[in-house]
């Protein structure tokens, strides 16, 4: 009994990580989780990426308050929050030489949303669009440009509704000709009913990958607030499925990342921000297996395949970039307000 | 020392590790909760103090009071369903089954208790979808025209539940059931009564320790369940553990998170309240 | 009435049954999507979800809290209920009620406060924290299992074991431990069971080390795939060959 007592505890003794091997702790969305993306930079700087994916910056900032300095190193955030994390204390200073945004799209460099009082604390590096998926065979895709057919009574019941209130709010807002700058206290009860017409027309409300699912399985024809992220994955399977960006517009998404104020070590930190916004980064990120999404990095283009840029629609890039407007920025009370808005949508 | 307090002694000795651990980790963290419920938050930071405010705004903010309607509701749809079919399955495996076939009757009837719980809501996902199973089968057989929509509705999510509790309640039905000795239902036929009175009045009342204990286990994990709703129910609705983790992984609030923590708690202490007087807990 | 009991019967097993033979049909799955029609067959799922080393690490780090926390949980409640079976110790009824108390508790309320605890003194999440939860759940069982085993004829063993003058760390170890063997033994089963396959726990109280089902919740939310059907049939293989070993030889031999 004494032998399996020791054997027990040599078992546990293994299951102990290995210390040797240095590790960075990121906190991420769910596309930083694929193996293609992370395995090249833990080889080349023989790291173990410690990977938590979380949803939504209020959920994000909290982790990080209730972590102690040095618990995390690098964090991805919404590109318009990054001004609420730097007040917050949450992020350390970028280089700014160090980052390569002469090669990004410059609409992405988005030094607005990434800088504070001239300085850098984030970069840009990754984005695309929430605007209305659907399969092209069950719809009439030239209902799907004009954001009005979704409530005419057409297609209720065949509708399903992203679970992020923040694009779905603000493409609440385009429909009702109120630009998602102008998306605050003021405006946000007009957005009431139009958004619960909308929940109404709709079957149901889901998170990325329900999404995915109903319109693959045809629980739905129609995803509101989806875009190539919801569409690409399947695109090989089921080419029947596309989007569009209306005519009232559409809402261009973008994610950041940065390096967390206090990480224990800022070299190692960087050079993940860098590995990340590098072609090679950003070509393996693009194309990663939670969603999809074009590169901020325009050189990313030269490593992706014909196939892939058509399907994150390289090409038609310019003119998207001018239609589609950014997330709402509320302030905190207007985003607790709009929580609790989307709130009551869903438990209606 | 007489020896009846050095056994007492050392009673208490064995005791403790077993007390300090449920002391530590669950009596503790969940006073802890409680406080934090009277906590409030002031932009992101949660601030210590007195203040009710999150267990009025559970009661009265109709999108918080929904959640907890909604999960009362589903718990007890799915507790009743579960009951009524579980019993007669129970009651053929104890009665019409062969002794020797009864043991392999009961495994088959618990079989997808082995899957992964996860799992096991993800596949009924694949079998109610509008591309699912059921619906390519009831196209193929010209039952229906379209297909249904079963899938992420609160159907679904009972469907789910149903599924899972039907099987435990058997197992709990059917331990009770092959305890019951013949002899009650031989001496009540004696009397006179009726094969139904024998039944409603000698063999159910019999059985009602079981199936409330069932009962009681099946609204225990039911009601604080989270994978169910969230995979099948097509967040159509919130039950309260879906509100719970909204509440905290979306928005941070953990004070409101735990008041509806302490709600939840305080509605599955009425259940045991209202059906202790046949709960035996320590013989499951 | 014969031939409606079998009806019924079919009718019970064919719902029970069916969620898990799509399940396991769908993981043979020849194409993307776990949906009807059903493309051909397949085993290139099986091939991704085992070299997979994410899954694989995942699988070891469920088996290990399992077997770690059920037995922790398992010595906790046997000493326990050995104690209280055979001493009245004042206030024993309250002691009982708080041991099992636990058990009538949601495990997202379990989570929560272990969550709230660890948060305010600084601890850092990770499988230990998550096994100290595990415990929790399964505490309350093994010494609700242990204490309803012990019968009359075990406190006559012990107390001439005592006479005889072993100590008690022996009659615990050497009368009271094998007399119980069967309960305990079944105890413990059960404990891992419910470790292993636990979510909600889990999924709040681990940092980057994850636990299975948390794993395969990760995997649900980052795609549709067969190579998730491909998972929980592996699971279901490998919990079914545990089943029937425990039926075979930790049951059988009880009897």
């Amino acid at each position: 009994m004494t032998q399996r007592a020791l054997t027990a505890l040599a078992l546990l003794t293994l299951a102990t990580p290995a210390f040797a091997q240095d590790t960075l702790n990121a906190l991420v969305w769910c596309d930083h989780t694929d193996p293609a993306l992370i395995a090249p930079f833990e080889e080349k700087y023989n790291v173990k990426v410690n990977l938590k994916d979380f949803e939504g910056t209020a959920a994000g900032l909290a982790i990080l308050d209730q972590s102690q300095p040095g618990d995390w190193d690098v964090m991805v955030i919404d590109s318009v929050d990054v001004h609420r994390a730097v007040e917050a204390g949450k992020l350390a200073e970028l280089p700014a030489d160090k980052l390569p945004t002469a090669d990004f799209f410059p609409e992405l460099v988005m030094a607005e949303n990434n800088t504070v009082d001239g300085k850098t604390y984030a970069v840009t590096e990754k984005f695309g669009y929430n605007t209305i998926s659907y399969d092209k065979t069950k719809v009439d895709p030239a209902d799907m440009e004009d954001m009005a057919a979704l409530t005419s009574g057409k297609y209720d019941g065949k509708i399903g509704i992203y679970d992020y209130y923040l694009p779905v709010l603000g493409l609440v807002a385009l429909g009702q000709g109120i630009n998602t700058a102008d998306v605050n206290a003021d405006t946000l009860p007009k957005l009431q009913e139009p958004l619960m017409a909308l929940r109404k027309a709709s079957k149901q409300v889901s998170d990325v990958v329900s999404s995915q699912t109903a319109l693959a399985t045809g629980d739905v024809d129609i995803i509101v607030g989806g875009g190539e992220w919801l569409t690409a994955v399947l695109a090989k399977d089921n080419p029947n499925l596309d989007w569009t960006i209306p005519k009232q517009g559409g809402l261009r998404w973008s994610q950041s990342i940065g390096v967390v104020a206090g990480t224990a070590k800022p070299d190692l930190a960087l050079e993940f921000v860098q590995y990340i916004v590098s072609p090679e980064g950003q070509a393996a990120l693009a194309q990663s297996s939670c969603y999809w999404g074009m590169p901020a990095n325009q050189k990313a283009g030269d490593l992706l395949s014909a196939e892939a840029k058509a399907v994150l629609r390289w090409d038609q890039q310019p003119d998207y970039l001018k239609r589609a407007q950014l997330y709402p920025i509320p302030d905190a009370a207007t985003d607790t307000a709009m929580q609790d808005m989307w709130t009551a949508m869903l438990n209606q | 020392m007489s020896l009846a307090s050095k056994e007492r002694t050392l009673a208490r000795g064995l005791v403790a590790p077993a007390l300090l651990w449920t002391l530590a980790f669950f009596v503790v963290p969940f006073l802890a909760m409680l406080a934090l419920s009277f906590a409030h938050m002031e932009g992101r930071k949660i601030v210590q103090g007195f203040d009710p405010g999150n267990y009025l705004r559970a009661f009265t903010d109709w999108s918080q009071l929904k959640a907890l309607i909604n999960s009362v509701e589903i718990t007890l749809t799915v507790t009743v369903i579960s009951v009524v079919l579980a019993w007669p399955l129970a009651a053929i495996i104890a009665w019409r089954v062969p002794q020797r076939f009864q043991r392999l009757a009961l495994l088959l009837a618990v079989l997808p208790f082995w899957t992964s719980y996860v799992v096991r809501s993800y596949s009924w996902l694949l079998v109610l979808g509008k591309n699912g199973v059921i619906n390519q089968a009831l196209m193929g057989l010209g039952v229906v025209a379209e297909p249904l929509a079963l899938a992420s509705s609160r159907t679904a999510t009972v469907i789910g539940f149903v599924h899972f509790f039907v099987m435990l309640l058997t197992l709990t039905i059917y331990a009770n059931l092959v305890q019951l000795s013949p002899n009650y239902a031989r001496a009540a036929q004696d009397l006179g009564a009726g094969r139904f009175a024998t039944f409603a009045h000698v063999i159910l009342p019999l059985t009602l320790p079981g199936v409330i204990t069932g009962a009681f286990v099946t609204f225990v994990l039911c009601i604080g369940d989270y994978i169910t709703p969230q995979i099948l129910g097509g967040n159509t609705e919130l039950t309260l553990p879906q509100l719970i983790m909204l509440q905290m992984g979306r928005s941070g609030n953990f004070p409101m998170a735990s008041a509806l923590s302490v709600i939840l708690m305080a509605v599955v202490s009425l259940a045991y309240a209202g059906c202790s007087r046949w709960l035996r807990l320590d013989r499951i | 009435m014969r031939i409606l009991s079998w009806v019924y019967l079919c009718l019970a097993y064919a719902f029970v049954l069916l969620p898990v033979v799509v399940l396991v049909v769908f993981s043979f799955q020849d194409g993307r999507l776990p949906v009807p029609p059903f493309q051909g067959f397949s085993l290139q799922w099986y091939e991704k979800i085992l070299s997979d080393t994410g899954l694989m690490t995942a699988l070891w780090h469920s088996a290990l809290v399992a077997f770690v926390s059920s037995a922790v949980a398992l010595v906790l409640g046997f000493l326990a209920a050995h104690a209280l079976a055979r001493v009245r110790l004042p206030g024993s009824v309250v002691l009982r009620g708080v041991l099992i108390a636990p058990m009538t508790v949601s495990y997202l309320i379990i989570a929560l406060g272990l969550l709230t605890l660890f948060n305010q003194t600084g601890i850092k999440l990770s499988l230990w924290t998550a096994g100290i939860g595990h415990v929790v759940i399964n505490l309350p069982l093994c010494f609700a299992m242990a204490y309803a085993a012990m019968g009359d004829h075990q406190k006559t063993a012990e107390r001439a074991a005592r006479d005889l003058g072993a100590s008690e760390a022996q009659v615990l170890w050497l009368i009271s431990a094998p007399m119980l063997a069967p309960a305990l033994a079944a105890a413990f089963f059960l404990s891992v069971t419910f470790s292993w396959d636990e979510f909600i726990i889990a999924f709040l109280l681990t940092r980057f080390d994850v636990t299975l089902p948390v794993e395969i919740w990760s995997m649900l939310r980052s795609g549709l795939s067969p190579a998730t059907n491909a998972v929980g049939s592996l699971v279901f293989l490998v919990s079914i060959t545990a089943v029937v070993m425990a039926e075979v030889f930790v049951f059988r031999r009880a009897k």
